[in-house]
């Protein structure tokens, strides 16, 4: 899909009329920022917010995140293992520490393999 | 106030356009626009003190006149020197946003030269393939390979060219786009500012407009009825506001509410000019 970001109050409310004559095409609508389907017409419609806001309306193309592909192991079952923890108000750093499992600072220094971060 | 048209001067308080010898073709809004203008053009000028903020909104009243009410209030609070407590809080915001000066966003041309060059490595990839099934077919058959091998040779060589070009193409976009983040980060601060500043100048509008709501309410009351809605919401701001320039009156609405049939009635364009405390142009 393709995800439409806006950083003005005018590509924003650009970005509400373009959601408010192309239902079919919008997939999901947050505030400032919309999710467009990945057809031509989706594409059209974020080139046209572009052409008329410049830098102030953002263009990504999201991918479905599949972790079986994309994320290790050690991450799945560290997110499975928290979610089973005994006191809800444990947080994750600390549940992690005298386990196996990947420390909050381990995993925001790696990257995901793969194509997770597809953009442009 | 002192009008000329032509060679024809008035002064006064109370002007009625349509008492000159030469009435030229004005409508409302040529008059107000001389009221306003710094410089007004012959041979219609009118002298008269510059007008407040308030005259935007009611300098000029006619009948079935659009008002936005709390603006115009809110106007009319200032004149008489009334400040409302987030003052300084849209001050502060203001300067804030004056600073903020995000850099040009514009990845087009990296985007492009990444598309550009990914296609032509991968020509070059498909080109390098082929060449080798050929020399390989080539030895294969025992024919003669050496022409074949040196266009895969000059290929491969063209092909980590191509790569290097796209490897360069690919890392100035990632470049870019951290710049872009940065840039982002300003945009979102001064969007998030901006909505700042909108609901502060509301908040504003609604208590300076809360400052005078009574005195307007007990003026609106003193209009003749037969004014009409927004007209005589229009007077009672007019009169709560220190306009400094005069107020444009539509012959009709001073025909209206100053009719000697109405109970109400000011009676004469001179008393709704008292009334009012501020000078008035009949058109």
């Amino acid at each position: 899909m393709l995800l439409v970001v806006t950083y003005s109050q005018a590509a924003r409310q650009t970005l509400r009329n373009v959601c408010n004559g192309h239902d079919e095409t919008v997939v999901q609508r947050f505030g400032r920022a919309a999710l467009l389907e990945a057809t031509e017409l989706g594409a059209f419609l974020a080139l046209r917010l572009r052409a008329k806001h410049a830098g102030d309306v953002q263009v990504e193309r999201t991918a479905a995140f599949n972790e079986f592909e994309e994320a290790p192991d050690a991450v799945r079952d560290a997110a499975s293992a928290y979610e089973d923890r005994e006191h809800s108000s444990t947080p994750y750093a600390k549940f992690a520490v005298g386990t196996d499992h990947p420390t909050p600072d381990a995993m925001r220094g790696t990257d995901l393999s793969g194509d997770a971060d597809r953009r442009g | 106030m002192r009008v000329t048209v032509a060679e024809e001067n008035r002064t006064g308080r109370v002007v009625d356009l349509r008492e000159f010898e030469t009435p030229a073709d004005l409508d409302v809004s040529a008059v107000v626009g001389a009221i306003r203008a710094a410089e007004s053009a012959r041979p219609f000028v009118i002298d008269c003190p510059e007008p407040g903020p308030a005259h935007e909104h009611v300098g000029v009243i006619r009948a079935g006149m659009e008002l936005s009410l709390r603006p115009a209030l809110a106007a009319a609070a200032r004149t008489r020197g009334r400040s409302a407590p987030q003052d300084e809080d849209l001050a502060a915001v203001r300067d804030r946003l004056d600073a903020l000066d995000p850099p040009e966003i514009d990845l087009r041309a990296a985007r492009r030269r990444v598309a550009e060059t990914s296609d032509a490595a991968d020509e070059m990839r498909e080109r390098v393939a082929a060449l080798r099934g050929r020399v390989q077919a080539l030895r294969e058959a025992d024919g003669d390979s050496e022409a074949a091998e040196s266009d895969l040779a000059e290929a491969t060589r063209e092909l980590s060219e191509v790569e290097t070009e796209r490897i360069a193409a690919e890392q100035a976009l990632a470049r870019a786009r951290e710049r872009a983040t940065e840039s982002r980060e300003r945009r979102r601060e001064r969007l998030r500012l901006e909505d700042r500043a909108a609901n502060l100048r509301r908040e504003v509008r609604e208590y300076l407009a809360g400052a005078v709501r009574e005195a307007f309410e007990e003026a609106r009351e003193s209009v003749p009825a037969s004014a009409g809605e927004s007209v005589s919401a229009a007077l009672a701001v007019a009169r709560v506001a220190d306009l400094d320039a005069p107020v444009v009156v539509a012959s009709g609405v001073v025909g209206s509410v100053t009719a000697a049939s109405d109970a109400d009635s000011f009676g004469s364009v001179e008393e709704l000019s008292a009334w009012l405390d501020a000078g008035v142009v009949t058109v």
